[in-house]
Order: structure tokens, then C-alpha cells, then sequence
């Protein structure tokens, strides 16, 4: 029945000496990296069950605050006014028992992203007209940049730098509240929440299963590594590892989305419909109608000050 | 005896492309238990699907308690009272553990169930802590069920839809993975539910279960259709059946109840009788 090259075994102990790895791979590191961060984090809800400052804050007041505050910061124009939200976070994320430097690492991941693709080019003259700041190179006029005509000489100005500084602040000041508030509350009080303050079912559920979703996909990727490092015998050079990675991917999200879908089957059969119902019960404290009413005290004052209405 | 399930001429296919059940025409009516056998792919978790209502009919019809199920009447997300009454009815072990965990903690996996159905928290807990010590599970009531061992898992699987106590238990491969002794204490388990009265439906390729667990079993060929529907004792004497629904191997000798006679422990002890292997 088996073929013939399947009969042969070899019986030879192995003589070769054990290599130890350089580095890990492109794929593995990156997998990893992603992976043990959602597993920590939102998975086993290691932050969420610590005792902090704002795990104690009851979950809707949370979101209501934090959606006050991300409304206040983008109509906050001051950089230096954004600086003091931003410092803020970090504040909170040490009351909640949050390793600071740890959470600023995981927040500035993002911002690489926003800032280097849409803001940097407004640092030049050439998008953003302005005063010299640092000068980079006089090309005299009538130069071209394909079809572009650029200036006579390229310099980064003083309006563009505070733009992009001011910006920066603001996606960096934005993530953190975000990040601060996935991390100190358990997935399910937040989607009651969401709830709780009328969002209608319909975007809950899809959140919820967006938010599953995402899951699904990293624990899929990561099964995919593990399956093809059985299989695989040499390691293979970078590019050739990222082109693997890239080839999976579309196979990846139809694989997980039919998982995600399984899941969904299994909530709906246990009579989940929409409404998520918990043991815990949202009970207002003092400390919660203390919370909320400084949040919104200081997001009116910190955007009147950076709109220049009041000043100090 | 009150009909549960009434299936009239059903098929499936997935995307109008993949056939997984042909032409299906059953009834299953309250306490019974039975198990759907069949080869790999031939149709069986298909139609628990179709009877937990989680997926439709492409043709036919079918009846749950009296009502026709489709897919108008489950996908409402207003309220929705069969809806609500059929998911307190009928439960459902998946045939892949992880597809049915999706909570924190064991204890929120356990707990779901009853407080989906709207239960009063005191008997949630109480039931939930029940249900855990049963299936010893207390010590583990803390961890993340995605950290857990694959038997565990399934046994996390199976607290979950009996901490909801439906009336009526589907069961996609409940022993995959399982250890002999688990295995053991699963069909104990299963005989003791139907002790009580539940309906029990198990969808298996274990031939070792099949008559312990059920009095009737319906057999899926492998063109998706009903090959037999019988007692389960007539189904595991029938060598030319279960030979030509490729659920044995020729070179496999099945020899119905003689080769695991395997009464319940509280009836005598447990005792295998030896059996003298035919040579073909
Ligand atoms: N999501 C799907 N999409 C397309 N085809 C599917 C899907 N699920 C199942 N099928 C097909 O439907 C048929 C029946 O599958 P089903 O899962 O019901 O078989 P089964 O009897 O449970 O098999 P097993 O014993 O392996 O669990 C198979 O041919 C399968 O390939
Ligand atoms: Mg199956």
C-alpha cells in the first residue's frame, strides 16, 4: 500500500552537533511580538484585574469619559495643552498599576504609522509654507520633481514643525486613552456598556465580533507558523519568509473569519442574542460621579485655554 | 410522546456547491436517545446544525416543538420568544472545542448560558458551582479555558450546555480526544441523562459507545442520504451496512454486542467477554 521510498527508515543515530538560532525570523518575531501582547493583555485581562485607579471606575463612565476627552482633544489646537493630556494618560496608566514606560513603548508602536506616511512631508516648505527653521538644500528656480514645480530652495519651516508636533501629540494623546481603556476594563463589562449607554445592538454585536475577530486571526497566523515549523526543515532567508507571510494572508482571513462565524454559531446557541448579560452589576459610586465630572471639567477648561478664550 | 424534531425532505449544500445532506426525512420525539453514525464528510454535523437551528434547510422543512423552524423566524433580533425557548430546549457540544469557548475564565464559560436565558444570579452561581464540581472542574475555574488541555477543554465544553439543563442534548463527537477513563465516565454520564428523561443525540464514529448510549441509530451513507434508521443493536449486527457506509474495514471484524458487553457499573461489575477471532 505505501510507496516504496516509504519503506526505507534509517535507523543511524544522529552525529551532527545541534546549531543554535541567530536571530529569530522576520515572521516569528513579529508574530510573537503581536501575539504575547493581545494574550497578556486582553486575553487573560492581566491588567484588567489588577487594582487600580481606573479598574475601579465603573466601565460606562469610562467610555463616556473617554469619548468626552477624544472629542475635547481634537479641538484642542495648543501643542503644549495636547502635551499635558498626553502626560496625563501616563499619570493614569501608573495610578492603574499600568508599567509606564511598557505602555508608552506599546503606544508609540502606532504612531510611526500616522506620523510617517501623512504628516512628515508638512514638516517641508514645499506642502506647508512658513518661516525657515532648518534649511536642507537651495535647488534655484525652475526645478521639478516629475510634474511638481518645487521651490527655489527646500527648508523645514516653523508652522509645518508645530503642525506636525501638534499632531503627533494628538494621535499619541488619542491611542493612549483608547489603549487605557481596553486595558483596565474586561471586554465584556465594555460591550455592555456600549449597551448600557443605548448603542443599538446591531453595532455592539458587530464590534464584539470584530473585536473576537481579531483573535481568531492572530491565533490562526500563530497555528500557521507552528504547522509550517513541523514541516520545515531549513529556515529561509527574510524575503522569502515575508513573501510566505504575505501569500497567507488572504488565506488566513477567509480561514478565520469562518471560525469567528463557528463561534458566533455557538454564542446563539446558548441563547446569547445580542444582549450581552453579566454576573456583574453596574453600580454608580461616589467615586464614578466624581470621575466623570472632573473629566468633563477639564476638557472644557484645557479647550477653552488652547482656543485662546481663556488664558492663564 | 411529544414530537421534538420533524425533518421533511431536507437538504443542505454550502454555497449551493458543497452537497453535505440529501433528501433527509426523520423524527425524533421526546427521551429518546440516538446516535447519527457515518463515515468522515457525510453529512452528520451538518444535521445537528440544522436541528440546533444555527444553519437552514436549502430544501424542505423542518419542525422544532411543533414549529417550523427558518430562518426568518430565528435571525430576528428583536424579541424573540421561540427563539428564546428553543436555545433553553435544545444544547449543543460542538465538535471543536474551541469554537465554543469564548469567555475569560471556566467559571464565565459555565455561567454564560444561564444568565443568557436570564436566570436570577443566586441560581446561576449555584448552578454553575454545581456543574464544576461534577465534572471536576473546580480547581481550574480561574484559567483561561484557551490554556487548557484538549480533554479539559471538551469537558469545559460539555459543563457549558449542561449548566443550561436543555431537555434535549446534541452532541457532535463528544469523546474525540478524551481518554479511555474520560471516555468511561462520559457514557456514564450520558446514561445517567437519559435516566432523567433528556433526549440525546450523538453525533459519533466510536462503534464502542454506540449501544451503550443508544437505543436507536440512524446511519449516513457517504452520498449524504439516510442509509438506515433502526435500533442500534439491528445497526451494529448489520456487517454488510455498516461494511458498505465505510464505517468498518473489511479486515475489521465487528461482532455487534459480543465484543464489548459492557453493563452499567451500578448493574454488576464491569466485565468483557473474549471472543474467539474469525480468520477470513
Ligand atoms: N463550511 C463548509 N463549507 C463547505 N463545505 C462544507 C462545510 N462544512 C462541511 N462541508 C462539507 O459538507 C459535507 C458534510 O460535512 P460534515 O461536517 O457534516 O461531515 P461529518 O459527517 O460531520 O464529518 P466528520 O466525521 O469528519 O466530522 C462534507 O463533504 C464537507 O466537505
Ligand atoms: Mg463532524
Amino acid at each position: 500500500m505505501i510507496p516504496d521510498w516509504m519503506n526505507r527508515t534509517e535507523t543511524e543515530p544522529y552525529h551532527g552537533a545541534a546549531s543554535v538560532a541567530k536571530k529569530k525570523s522576520f515572521g516569528k518575531k513579529t508574530i510573537d511580538g503581536a501575539l504575547s501582547f493581545f494574550r497578556e493583555s486582553l486575553i487573560s485581562e492581566t491588567f484588567a484585574k489588577r487594582k487600580g485607579l481606573l479598574q475601579s471606575l465603573d466601565p460606562r463612565v469610562k467610555l463616556i469619559s473617554m469619548f468626552v476627552l477624544v472629542v475635547g482633544v481634537t479641538f484642542m489646537t495648543s501643542p503644549w495643552v495636547l502635551l499635558v493630556i498626553y502626560l496625563l494618560t501616563l499619570v493614569l496608566a501608573y495610578f492603574s498599576k499600568i508599567e509606564v514606560l511598557w505602555f508608552v513603548k506599546r503606544v508609540w508602536v502606532f504612531i510611526p504609522i500616522f506620523a510617517g506616511v501623512i504628516v512628515i512631508p508638512m514638516l517641508f516648505n514645499v506642502f506647508l509654507a512658513g518661516n525657515v527653521l532648518v534649511p536642507i538644500a537651495t535647488l534655484g528656480n525652475g526645478s521639478h520633481l516629475g510634474p511638481i514645480a518645487l521651490p527655489s530652495s527646500i527648508y523645514i519651516t516653523q508652522q509645518g514643525t508645530i503642525y506636525v508636533v501638534t499632531f503627533i501629540l494628538r494621535v499619541a494623546a488619542c491611542v493612549s486613552l483608547a489603549i487605557l481603556l481596553f486595558l483596565t476594563t474586561k471586554q465584556d463589562l465594555l460591550f455592555k456598556s456600549l449597551r448600557a449607554i443605548r448603542v443599538p445592538k446591531v453595532y455592539v454585536l458587530t464590534i464584539s465580533m470584530c473585536y473576537r475577530y481579531i483573535f481568531l486571526l492572530l491565533d490562526t497566523i500563530a497555528d500557521l507558523f507552528t504547522a509550517r515549523r513541523s514541516r520545515q526543515i531549513t529556515s529561509l532567508p527574510t524575503r522569502e519568509e515575508q513573501r510566505w507571510v504575505g501569500g497567507r494572508v488572504g488565506y488566513m482571513l477567509v480561514k478565520s473569519l469562518d471560525t469567528s462565524d463557528k463561534v458566533h454559531q455557538a454564542m446563539i446557541s446558548r441563547g446569547f442574542d445580542g444582549d450581552v448579560k453579566l454576573m456583574h452589576d453596574n453600580v454608580m459610586h461616589h467615586r464614578d460621579y466624581v470621575a466623570i465630572v472632573t473629566v468633563l471639567a477639564c476638557c472644557v477648561i484645557l479647550a477653552l485655554i488652547s482656543r485662546s478664550i481663556i488664558s492663564l | 410522546m411529544e414530537t421534538i424534531f420533524d425533518l421533511q425532505n431536507v437538504s443542505h449544500s454550502y454555497l449551493d456547491k458543497f452537497e453535505a445532506l440529501k433528501d433527509i426525512n426523520l423524527t425524533m420525539t421526546a427521551g429518546e436517545q440516538i446516535t447519527i453514525i457515518g463515515a468522515n464528510g457525510s453529512g452528520k454535523s451538518t444535521l445537528l446544525l440544522i436541528l440546533d437551528a444555527l444553519i437552514y434547510a436549502t430544501s424542505g422543512e423542518v419542525y422544532a416543538f411543533g414549529n417550523p423552524v427558518t430562518e426568518e423566524r430565528f435571525n430576528a433580533l428583536e424579541d424573540n420568544e421561540f427563539a428564546r425557548y428553543f436555545r433553553t430546549k435544545v444544547g449543543f457540544v460542538f465538535q471543536n472545542p474551541d469554537v465554543q469557548l469564548f469567555s475569560s475564565t471556566v467559571f464565565d464559560e459555565i455561567a454564560f448560558g444561564p444568565l443568557q436565558l436570564g436566570l436570577p444570579r443566586e441560581d446561576v452561581v449555584k448552578r454553575t458551582e454545581e456543574v464544576m464540581a461534577m465534572l471536576a472542574l473546580s480547581n481550574i475555574r480561574d484559567r483561561a479555558p484557551h490554556t487548557l488541555s484538549g480533554g479539559e477543554r471538551k469537558k469545559v465544553c460539555i459543563g457549558s450546555i449542561l449548566s443550561i439543563n436543555p431537555d434535549v442534548l446534541l452532541l457532535d463527537e463528544p469523546t474525540g480526544g478524551l481518554d479511555p477513563r474520560t471516555q468511561l465516565w462520559l457514557t456514564e454520564l450520558l446514561q445517567d441523562l437519559a435516566k432523567a428523561g433528556k433526549t440525546i443525540i450523538t453525533a459519533t464514529h466510536d462503534m464502542n459507545i454506540v449501544e451503550q448510549i443508544s437505543t436507536r441509530s440512524i446511519v449516513f451513507g457517504e452520498d449524504h442520504t439516510i442509509r438506515a434508521d433502526c435500533s442500534s443493536t439491528e445497526v451494529m449486527n448489520d456487517q454488510e451496512l455498516l461494511l458498505s457506509a465505510n464505517l468498518i474495514h473489511e479486515h475489521q471484524h465487528w461482532h455487534g454486542e459480543l465484543l464489548h458487553k459492557h453493563p452499567h457499573p451500578s448493574e454488576g461489575e464491569h466485565h468483557h467477554e473474549q471472543v474467539a477471532h474469525h480468520v477470513r
